[in-house]
């Protein structure tokens, strides 16, 4: 599992590239502890390149919003799998999280 | 049937055994996804609270595919639970929480899915052809 970070201009947009699971979520939770605490405001996290995940991965996503929020935050998903999109449906969590098909909606969104 | 620690490094290698077993039974990915995740939410449940993660103590899994239907059976050496009383993760008020979505989900994505009395096995079922345009080799078992 491997995230990329690029700053577009002044919006965060995170790859994550690999599987999001019980094994790959403690580092998952650490490098966005650190744009987190770094108090982003904008960021978008790209899925195209997730080919899985599990309710640990769901569980730190879930984390990474609730940082955000303390101070403001906006996050947005985007680009997730027909199958990682269908779980953000069943667990509701779309409640909670503002997904988006391409990156570039993102970005539009958040400018 | 398979043994194992109750190690969460174990989890992988077990729902990789499975997902090669029914890609050589040409099984289609979308059914393999919902199944390896299954597989591995009941694992780590049976190794981080059936067994509270104590390696001394065991998980046994065993699956097999016959006839269109995947079966998966997990159980621990712990004292069991009662699935009834696992909050519903999708409430308003539980939506933020960290935990509570692995057997919710193993609900949602698995057509039958049962436990003994004590609360310590989880049997759980797939229907390949049914609804999964699956092509599983009828007859064919796997451990």
């Amino acid at each position: 599992m491997q995230v990329r970070q690029e700053d577009k201009n002044g919006i965060v947009v995170c790859y994550i590239t690999g599987e999001i699971d019980i094994n790959t979520s403690p580092q998952v939770k650490k490098i966005f502890d650190r744009i987190v605490g770094e108090k982003k405001e904008k960021i978008v996290i790209n899925f195209k390149n997730v080919s899985y995940i599990d309710s640990s991965g769901l569980a730190t996503l879930v984390e990474i919003l609730k940082g955000m929020r303390t101070y403001g935050g906006k996050l947005k998903l985007s680009n997730l799998s027909t199958k990682v999109k269908n779980l953000f449906e069943i667990t509701k969590l779309e409640k909670l999280f503002d997904i988006t098909q391409e990156e570039g909606d993102a970005i539009k969104s958040l400018s | 049937m398979m043994r194992i620690p109750s190690e969460v490094s174990y989890i992988r290698k077990i729902s990789a055994e499975i997902e090669s077993y029914l890609k050589a039974n040409n099984i289609e990915d979308s059914a393999i996804f919902d199944i390896r995740l299954c597989a591995e939410e009941a694992v780590k449940n049976a190794i981080l609270h059936g067994n509270g993660g104590k390696k001394d103590k065991a998980v046994f899994i065993s699956y097999s595919l016959e006839g269109g239907r995947f079966t998966l059976e997990v159980e621990d050496e712990g004292n069991g639970f009662d699935p009834r009383m696992v909050p519903d993760p999708t409430a308003e008020d539980n939506l933020l929480k960290g935990s509570g979505r692995g057997v919710f989900l193993i609900h949602k994505l698995m057509d039958e899915v049962k436990y003994n009395s004590r609360g310590n096995r989880i049997f759980m079922v797939k229907l390949i052809n049914k609804n999964n345009g699956g092509k599983a080799n009828a007859g064919q078992a796997g451990r």
